[in-house]
């Protein structure tokens, strides 16, 4: 065996220990957390401005309700249709002969009510022209290979392109839900790590296209696009709260505590998640208020779609729902979004029946990747190409003593 | 004329058996009964000996969904998904091969192809069939999964449908058994309990 | 089955195995029921190269599973019962093949053959159709009588009466069986193919004029069926005239017509001792052939007496003792001191005529009368015959009639003690050298001498049921034991089992009818035959 499971397993227990011994003190934070969450929620207007105006190092919610706004779950409808995709690819391997990736994207329709049925597919996808696996400026000097992150990205994309396509073929005017795993925001293309033409190849030439076209279709329809994030681990609701302690304004963190040593109020709730907020405000069904993301990649490049968030509390956890500014301004949208969601995990153990339903449509198994290899590599012999194959995928590929 | 029921699609075959997934969920054609393949010029007839469902992803499993549901149906009206996520396959041994009126009750020389239609026979097809009951010590011999006791009694009391006489084909074939099974007298007996 | 599918050509089954000494055995197919596969009973087996007819000697139960045996199967189930019949379980009949038959000129020509071979494995058996039966048994002609039929079929069964009267023969089986009716018959049979003349010592009175059947109901004697054919000759006027008999001739016998050698027989019934039997032979020497019973009867007990005794060397004792023994036949109001007429030349007078004698026997049922009367006659009858063919053998005259000797109580006559001193033995063993058969019934032939037995040439069983009486008759006969297993089980009345040189091979038949009124006019007419004999008496009496 190549992992010592037994050196781990002792350093597996020392960890779980201190876990268990922060427990305790997690809990007071939590309490606190939750007076301040409820005790800011009266005044709206001044908490408002006072994210407006704060210069945080951490990424703040943008506030529109109470705080501690909770709204049961609406009605179900008895007819309706969910649409979900989800992907997976198999990433560009430089030891393999040619340059070339493959996006598996699993697409799901579920009727409900009276008519029921299902549409479950997948659709693969070679990209191995020039434009398709590589991105090139405008005047064409710069380029940049998609493969890694970047990939992964695209394939976000493609996700949503295809459950835009999914969408306008259904054709009973019945209420859709469109749901996608994950969160609305391409993250991967924040914080400038890559230049500007890649960003608006996968953003506003890309994603942004694909949530138009929805919005379009939402016009006619009552059509809700959702995404679902399960077990959230972010911190934009407990960063208001943390706004709401600091005692500066306007907030600057720089300025006021830039050095590390120094105490600093907003610690009290410092650590937190949001689900563990919401865990206490929400009963089971319940969706908390809207937020909305103030993520600078959110702010520069989604017009029309700003992402809102809020939760909702399933019988097995709590959820994060991002949705396009479209739904979050539609009280039916929202409605439609929260119940439909309900009902999704109702029926699929705690999470999206048709969620689930298109990630095990769009699974690459590691077999499946070997497979595919083999079969470029064979049908490139088979045309007599000269296969440079690298040594050390060869040494990896094979197992030796 | 009688329709000819489309039943299945070979997805598996070799030369004693092949294997078949059902259009329809759950209506796999019935143990023992007699289906037939292309394989030109004629065609390849087996015998129905085993049926199963399950899902069509090895690793997923089928879970209890029914807890709250008053009725089975209600259960695939809530999840229309699972429909396409199970399939129901079936297995036929080999037992002969025709050309248009003449049957050959051994072994074809090539086994069945994947992607033929399957059919289930007519009656007409089963009488001429079972005209000969050579098939029976095909039956006999074959070592599989199941009971062959319950196959053998499964497809005589299918057969015996076929003929206006149930019972004087059901003698007959009792009588072939008795030969191949000499010897072998509770075998006989609740292979003959059977066929009632 | 039904009879009527019986009759049919069906299939029985195939030869598995077996040999020529020991029959074949015949597989049983399955739509054979066992229980319709009777002993006796006649198959064919379509060999490969011929036909062969046989007799069904035995049938067994089979099963290809000896657990059957341990666990039988539940046959109360319809569908159990119907498979298994025929397949686990199979029946099994063993055969005994006797000739072979071709449907070809050439053996249509020579007829069926004696069997030499055994047909082939798996030659299908068939049950014999009656066109087969006829093939083999003939049908009636001027030399075929037709006896009865086989088991189960219709067809006739013909007795070569010529052949039959060529030997002597026997009519066997225990009381009740019918052998009075089977005689009855053979005498029918004799008389209308004419192939002899028929003398019959009848000791019941059953042959002649009427007898009884056995729920008591009358039926004809031969007389009244063939009334110019037959004479009767009553040894008991009295009883004759009580039952309404008309007597053709009433038979006295002379003292002077005894002979020693006729007492001989009736020693043991007379109680004579041996020395009593030699004092007979020296008395007839001392007064003469044709005196000695007169005179010994008439001697008184005085000194002349007692002189001559001594002088012959007879003891006293063994004289009172003949006296005594002797005495018995004064009894016997037949045995007169002179006979009015010769009875002896008046039999042979009818017999040369062609006519049947049938002698009644009256009240005088005992058997000293029917042993001391049918063997003195026989005597000078055989004595005359002989006589007759040694003369006609020298100087080339006609031969006398063929004449057949009808003898109840056989075994009485022709122990082994007896059957030196008894003429019929003399010509039993003679076999026809001068023109006389025997035909013997007896209900315990193994109390018949063995050489006797075998000097017999065809042999009419009815059912026996003692072992020894079932071995003497079967004795030196091939295919002896399946035969006994198919005598042991012939029914009580009517069946027969025929064997011998009158059958081209053994015979199970049930007897022809006699007692009704059609079974009368069916042996009254064959019509050509009596138109024959009418003018040929006619001829007789014109001489």
């Amino acid at each position: 065996m190549s992992l010592n499971l037994a050196q781990i397993a002792i350093q597996i227990d020392s960890m779980v220990a201190k876990l268990q011994a922060g427990e305790e003190e997690r809990q007071q934070r939590l309490a606190f957390a939750l007076n301040t969450l409820r005790s800011q929620s009266t005044d709206l207007t001044s908490l408002k401005r006072k994210i407006e105006t704060g210069k945080t190092t951490w990424l703040v919610a943008g506030i529109e309700d109470k705080l501690d706004a909770h709204y049961p779950a609406p009605p179900c409808p008895d007819d309706f249709v969910v649409l979900a995709t989800d992907g997976s690819h198999i990433d560009v391997d430089r030891h393999r002969p040619a340059r070339c990736f493959v996006i598996n994207i699993g697409t799901v329709r579920l009727d409900y009510g009276q008519m029921p049925a299902a549409f479950l597919s997948s659709l693969p996808l070679l990209h191995f022209e020039e434009e398709d696996v590589v991105l090139s400026s405008t005047t064409g000097s710069q380029q940049e290979m998609i493969e890694g992150p970047l990939l992964g990205v695209k394939r976000s994309v493609e996700e949503c392109r295809l459950l835009a396509e999914l969408a306008k073929g259904v054709e009973a005017k019945l209420p859709i839900a469109a749901l996608l795993d994950g969160s609305l925001v391409l993250w991967g293309l924040a914080g400038q790590v890559y230049p500007a033409f890649v960003v608006n190849a996968l953003l506003e030439n890309g994603l942004l296209k694909h949530l138009d076209e929805l919005r379009q279709l939402s016009k006619t329809r009552q059509l809700a696009l959702a995404s679902y994030i399960s077990f959230p681990r972010s911190t934009e609701v407990v960063n208001v709260l943390r706004l709401a302690l600091c005692p500066y304004e306007p907030v600057d963190c720089d300025r006021y505590c830039a050095s590390k040593s120094k105490e600093r109020d907003c610690d009290n709730v410092a650590g937190l998640l949001d689900r563990e907020l919401f865990e206490r405000v929400l009963t089971e069904g319940e969706r908390s208020a809207l937020f909305s993301s103030h993520s600078s990649i959110v702010k520069e490049h989604y017009q029309g779609h700003q992402v809102h968030f809020f939760y909702i509390k399933m019988a097995e956890e709590l959820t994060r729902i991002e949705v396009p500014q479209w739904v979050a301004e539609d009280k039916r949208l929202l409605d439609i979004t929260h119940a439909i969601i309900l009902d999704q995990c109702r029926r699929g153990q705690g999470y999206p029946v048709a969620l689930s339903e298109a990630h095990e449509k769009a699974v690459i198994t590691a077999a499946d990747r070997d497979q595919f290899w083999q079969l470029v590599e064979r049908s490139l012999a088979r045309q007599n190409k000269l296969l440079k194959s690298s040594a050390k995928a060869k040494s990896k590929r094979t197992r030796w003593v | 004329m009688e329709i000819v029921t489309k039943v299945g699609e070979v997805i598996e075959a070799n030369t004693k058996e092949f294997v078949a997934q059902c259009y329809q969920l759950h209506e796999p054609p019935p143990l023992g009964s007699l289906v037939k393949t292309k394989d030109a010029p004629g065609k390849i007839y087996g015998i129905v000996y085993h049926a199963e469902t399950h899902s069509l992803e090895p690793g997923r499993h089928p879970i209890a969904r029914g807890e709250e549901a008053k009725e089975e149906e209600e259960i695939f009206r809530n999840n229309p998904q699972l429909a396409k996520l199970l399939c129901t396959d079936f297995r036929a041994l080999v037992v002969g091969y025709g050309e248009g009126n003449k049957f050959h009750h051994y072994l074809p020389p090539k086994p069945a192809r994947i992607h033929n239609f399957v059919y289930l026979c007519t009656l007409d097809e089963v009488r001429n069939f079972t005209r000969s009951l050579d098939f029976l010590s095909l039956l006999m011999e074959a070592n599989l999964a199941v009971s062959m006791d319950e196959i053998v009694a499964a497809s005589l009391r299918y057969f015996s449908q076929a003929y206006d006489d149930q019972q004087a084909f059901l003698v007959k074939a009792g009588k072939e058994l008795a030969l191949l099974l000499s010897g072998e007298l509770k075998r006989l007996n609740s292979i003959l309990r059977r066929l009632k | 089955m039904t009879n009527r599918d019986l009759v049919n050509e069906e299939r029985l089954g195939v030869v598995v195995s077996g040999s020529l000494t020991k029959g074949v055995e015949v597989r049983l197919d399955s739509s054979t029921s066992v229980e319709d596969m009777v002993v006796g009973r006649y198959v064919t087996i379509e060999g490969e190269k011929r036909r062969f007819f046989g007799m069904i000697t035995d049938v067994t139960l089979e099963a290809t599973d000896p657990k059957v045996a341990v666990t039988p199967p539940d046959i109360s189930d319809p569908l159990i019962a119907e498979v298994i019949a025929g397949t686990t379980t199979y029946g099994k009949l063993h055969v005994s093949p006797y000739l072979t038959i071709s449907s070809d000129a050439v053996s249509i020509l020579e007829g069926p053959q004696p069997v030499k071979t055994v047909p082939a494995h798996f030659s299908m058996v068939k049950l014999a159709s009656q066109r087969d039966v006829e093939l083999v048994f003939g049908s009636e002609d001027e030399k075929q009588f037709y006896i009865g039929t086989p088991l189960d079929m219709e067809t006739k069964v013909c007795l070569n009466v010529s052949e039959f009267a060529k030997r002597s023969n026997g009519v066997f089986g225990k009381s009740g069986t019918g052998k009075t009716f089977l005689t009855r018959l053979l005498l029918i049979g004799i008389l209308q193919k004419q192939a002899a003349v028929s003398l019959v010592f009848d000791m019941h009175n059953e042959y002649g004029w009427e007898g009884r059947d056995e729920r008591g109901h009358k039926v004809k004697g031969l007389k009244q069926l063939f009334p110019s054919r037959i004479a009767i000759f009553s040894l008991d006027e009295e009883s004759s005239r009580r039952r309404k008999v008309n007597t053709d001739f009433v038979v006295k016998i002379g003292y002077d017509e005894i002979e020693p050698e006729d007492i001989g027989l009736l020693r043991q019934t007379l109680n004579l001792t041996e020395a009593s039997t030699q004092a007979i032979y020296q008395l007839a020497r001392e007064f003469g052939q044709r005196r000695w019973l007169g005179s010994l009867l008439s001697m008184e007990d005085g000194e002349a007496t007692k002189e001559l005794i001594s002088k012959l060397n007879i003891h006293e004792s063994t004289y009172r003792n003949l006296r005594r023994g002797l005495e018995k036949l004064r009894r016997f109001p037949f045995l007169v001191e002179q006979a009015p007429d010769n009875s002896v030349q008046r039999i042979l007078d009818y017999l040369e005529r062609g006519i049947n004698v049938i002698l009644e026997f009256g009240g005088y049922e005992d058997y000293a009368a029917y042993i001391l009367v049918a063997n003195m006659l026989s005597r000078r009858i055989h004595a005359q015959y002989q006589e007759k063919m040694e003369k006609a053998m020298g100087d080339d005259t006609a031969r006398p009639r063929p004449l057949v000797i009808t003898i109840e109580e056989a075994h009485r006559f022709l122990n082994p003690e007896l059957s030196e001193q008894t003429i019929f033995g003399t010509i039993a063993r003679e076999m026809r050298k001068y023109n006389v058969t025997l035909l013997v019934i007896d209900q315990r032939p193994s109390g018949i001498d063995d050489e006797i037995m075998s000097q017999i040439g065809t042999k009419i069983t009815c059912l026996l049921d003692n072992e020894r009486d079932v071995d003497s008759v079967l004795a030196g006969v091939t295919g002896r034991s399946e035969l006994k297993s198919v005598l042991s089980k012939l029914e009580t009345r009517q069946q027969a089992l025929i064997f011998g040189h009158a059958v081209p091979m053994p015979v199970v038949i049930k007897t022809r009818e006699y007692g009704s009124v059609a079974s009368y006019k069916e042996f009254a007419s064959p019509a050509s035959s009596e138109r024959r004999q009418k003018s040929e008496k006619d001829d007789l009496w014109a001489e």
